[in-house]
């Protein structure tokens, strides 16, 4: 359970740092792609299109990322004071009947949408776009499978919590390797 | 449609806002309970499942969208922002200008309220960044501490009104979707379309209105009980040179003031749309950001910034397109120094990176990484709601929902002053427990296209920016009213021990009046809203 914990808990995080620098290209391109049409009347669809695929990437890739840190908005009116065990029990119930199936049904719904695309290799409707369209889309199942992970990572989280295993509730992102920062796993793992 | 499904429908937005208030992320639990009652109503054999089929479609279409791209453009924008203490440095500088006079502090939190609004126009930061700063300091004066909080509350939630503001953007996206469906209802295929530039244009003018009403309500207050709002010495607040301390307040100013002309101006002005102007806005933040670090060994940076203002002259006056048979000397001339001045310009916002790079945080991250980082968070919090919005969406026009809302607006005694109470009503009591973001990707594609179908006067439709402005407003005070109001809760986070909730809540309670106010007066002179797209965009 805590090796499966670790491994998404890095995996989402290094994905994170990643689209992170997406977020300077968008940034960046769009402000070239400006400078470009209205300064030089130069435009360039296949630059404009790209600015589009770092924004899903930058919050579809970086979603399973942002549910690591718990950075997807709750409703605080009871939960923000709530004790520890709420939230757990919480986070169980949510992840069980919410995430898990929604994810779920994401990749399957999502199936032949993306096989479809990837059949004829669609690509832009522009004739000097980008002709990705069919790995742009692929982007909704990273998206489903990096959120189906770090869900299972905060259910094992709070569960092992609601078990004792776990000294405090919300469980911090488990990243380091090394176990000694961690007693349980010590003897978890002898 | 059958009455099981209309049951259904209701069943559904209840036990949603029940599972909302348990506190799972808003995202998940809105989709899985569109989901769970799609299951449902499928073995009950009155939802058709082959419905969620388009739900791939509807995240496509969030992922292309040329207009939420401003989103997290204008986020990376704010938090560099504030990770470059513009706020804490305006805050500080205000405070001494103003101070001396009764009330002065509270003017101060006001102005850099709206200031910071019209920059970034994040919420939670505003209303925390001025709780730690300026509150602490209002009651060491001897403010009236119900006073200070309210002041401080209700100048932090402007950044939602104001623009450029995340709220008015997602708001717009949504309602020119449903302005197209109501003219399409209403058989009109050619339809007029209104876009987020309309309603930054329309919200405006209602936005320094709200400004200025504040200001008159701190003055009133000021000069009716000056012993609550006392004056500060001017010697405490400005020690030595008074020329000196002008110079430096002209300085803190001038940056977010260009960034916000640079912005908001090409915006109304029509040059530019939001995407391209946040992307502006964005470099303009990573360049300030860069300068801040080492105001001295920054040539390159105002070098850069220099030129980014000389290339709009030129631009302005010369013919700068280079695909042309014929292009005349002075032409050329003008191309050959916007290249140069191109090329200035990106070496400052090199230097700007690479700065940001440099510098670390508090945790050893490089300030621009831990940007990025935040970036990605708050964007994937925005879209990813906007996702779990879609499958529940789709699910609740399934049952029909739709028209079963649509018969119930149409059916009300009092028509369409009725339809909009009603609707005004349910957003202000949905904005007690639920973010904006709910409020406006549920309720908003559920009641605009209907709202925009109804005659406000013989032959007249409703206006998409009037009615923007007033959900606009109306979200806003809605964060502002006890119990629950979101910006009360961020100022309980962050204010000193002897201030109690009470407190708070007897300080906001003038401004809860003042946004009614703005609302009535709306209400009655629909002209503050949408005089200026007019004027701006011949509408």
């Amino acid at each position: 359970m805590l090796s499966f914990i670790r491994f998404v808990d890095r995996l989402n995080e290094r994905i994170g740092h990643a689209v992170a620098w997406v977020a300077l290209a968008m940034v960046l391109v769009q402000f070239l792609v400006v400078v470009m049409r209205y300064v030089f009347s130069i435009g360039n669809i296949a630059m404009q299109e790209s600015i589009w695929y770092m924004h899903g990437i930058l919050f579809m890739i970086g979603a399973g990322y942002t549910l690591l840190h718990n950075g997807h908005v709750r409703v605080d009116v009871v939960y923000g004071e709530a004790p520890p065990r709420y939230k757990a029990k919480v986070d169980v119930f949510g992840t069980l009947f919410f995430l898990l199936p929604v994810t779920a049904a994401t990749l399957w719904l999502s199936w032949d949408y993306v096989i479809n695309a990837w059949k004829v290799f669609e690509g832009s409707t522009e004739g000097s776009g980008l002709p990705l369209i069919f790995a742009y889309k692929t982007v909704i199942w990273v998206f489903a499978v990096l959120v189906f992970l770090q869900g299972l990572s905060l259910l094992f989280k709070a569960v092992r919590f609601l078990r004792g295993r776990e000294p405090g509730y919300p469980v911090p992102p488990r990243l380091n390797g090394r176990a000694e920062d961690d007693p349980e796993a010590v003897k978890e793992e002898v | 449609m059958s009455l099981s499904a209309e049951i259904m429908v209701l069943l559904m937005f209840l036990s949603a806002i029940g599972f909302l208030i348990m506190g799972y992320p808003v995202a998940f639990t809105l989709a899985g309970t569109g989901l769970a009652f799609a299951l449902l109503g499928s073995l009950m054999g009155v939802f058709d499942i082959s419905i969620l089929t388009a739900f791939p479609q509807r995240i496509f279409a969030i992922m292309s969208s040329e207009v939420l791209v401003a989103v997290p453009l204008f986020v990376f924008m704010g938090v560099m922002l504030e990770r470059s203490k513009v706020a804490e440095e305006l805050l500080d500088n205000m405070g001494r200008a103003f101070g001396s006079r009764p009330g002065g502090l509270a003017y101060s939190v006001t102005v850099v309220g709206a200031l910071l609004a019209a920059s970034t126009g994040i919420v939670g930061a505003t209303v925390v960044t001025m709780g730690l700063l300026s509150l602490p300091t209002m009651l060491r004066r001897g403010y009236n501490i119900p006073f200070s909080c309210g002041t401080i509350c209700a100048s932090g939630t402007l950044g939602q009104i104001i623009p450029p503001s995340i709220v008015l953007v997602l708001l717009g996206d949504q309602l020119s979707v449903a302005f197209q469906n109501a003219q399409y209802a209403m058989g009109n295929y050619a339809p007029d379309t209104v876009s987020v530039n309309d309603l930054f244009a329309g919200a405006l003018l209602p936005g320094l209105m709200l400004v200025g009403m504040y200001l008159v309500y701190q003055f009133g207050f000021a000069t009716l009980r000056p012993q609550e709002a006392p004056a500060v010495p001017a010697d405490e607040l400005i020690s030595g040179d008074r020329k000196a301390f002008y110079r430096q307040l002209a300085g803190t100013l001038f940056a977010p003031l260009i960034l916000i002309v640079a912005v908001l101006g090409s915006i109304l002005g029509g040059l530019a749309s939001p995407t391209e102007a946040a992307s502006v806005g964005a470099v303009g933040a990573i360049m300030l950001a860069g300068y801040k670090i080492n105001p001295k060994g920054a040539k390159w940076i105002i070098a850069g910034a220099v030129s980014l203002f000389g290339l709009f002259l030129i631009t302005w006056f010369f013919d700068l397109r280079m695909q042309r048979d014929v292009i005349p000397t002075t032409d050329w001339i003008a191309i050959g120094v916007a290249l140069v001045l191109s090329a200035i310009l990106a070496a400052g916002i090199l230097v700007g990176v690479w700065r940001t790079l440099q510098e670390r945080d508090e945790d050893g991250t490089p300030v621009l990484a831990s940007v990025g980082r935040s970036t990605v968070q708050i964007s994937s919090m925005v879209f990813v709601i906007l996702v779990g919005a879609a499958m529940f969406s789709l699910v609740f026009r399934g049952f029909d929902g739709d028209r079963f809302i649509e018969d119930f607006l149409h059916n009300l005694p009092g028509g369409t002053v009725a339809a909009m109470l009603l609707v005004m009503g349910v957003m202000f009591l949905m904005g007690f427990f639920l973010d904006f973001l709910e409020i406006i990707f549920i309720v908003v594609p559920i009641v605009a296209p209907i709202l925009l179908q109804m005659e406000v006067a013989p032959g007249v439709t409703m206006s998409p920016v009037w009615l923007g402005v007033m959900m606009g407003i109306n979200l806003q005070t809605s964060f502002l009213t006890p119990p629950f109001g979101f910006a009360l809760f961020y100022l309980r986070g962050v204010a000193p021990k002897e201030v109690k909730t009470t407190h708070i809540y007897l300080g906001v309670a003038p401004f809860v009046a003042i946004q009614v106010l703005a609302l009535v007066l709306l209400w009655f002179w629909p002209e503050i809203a949408t005089w200026l797209p007019s004027v701006l965009y011949e509408k």
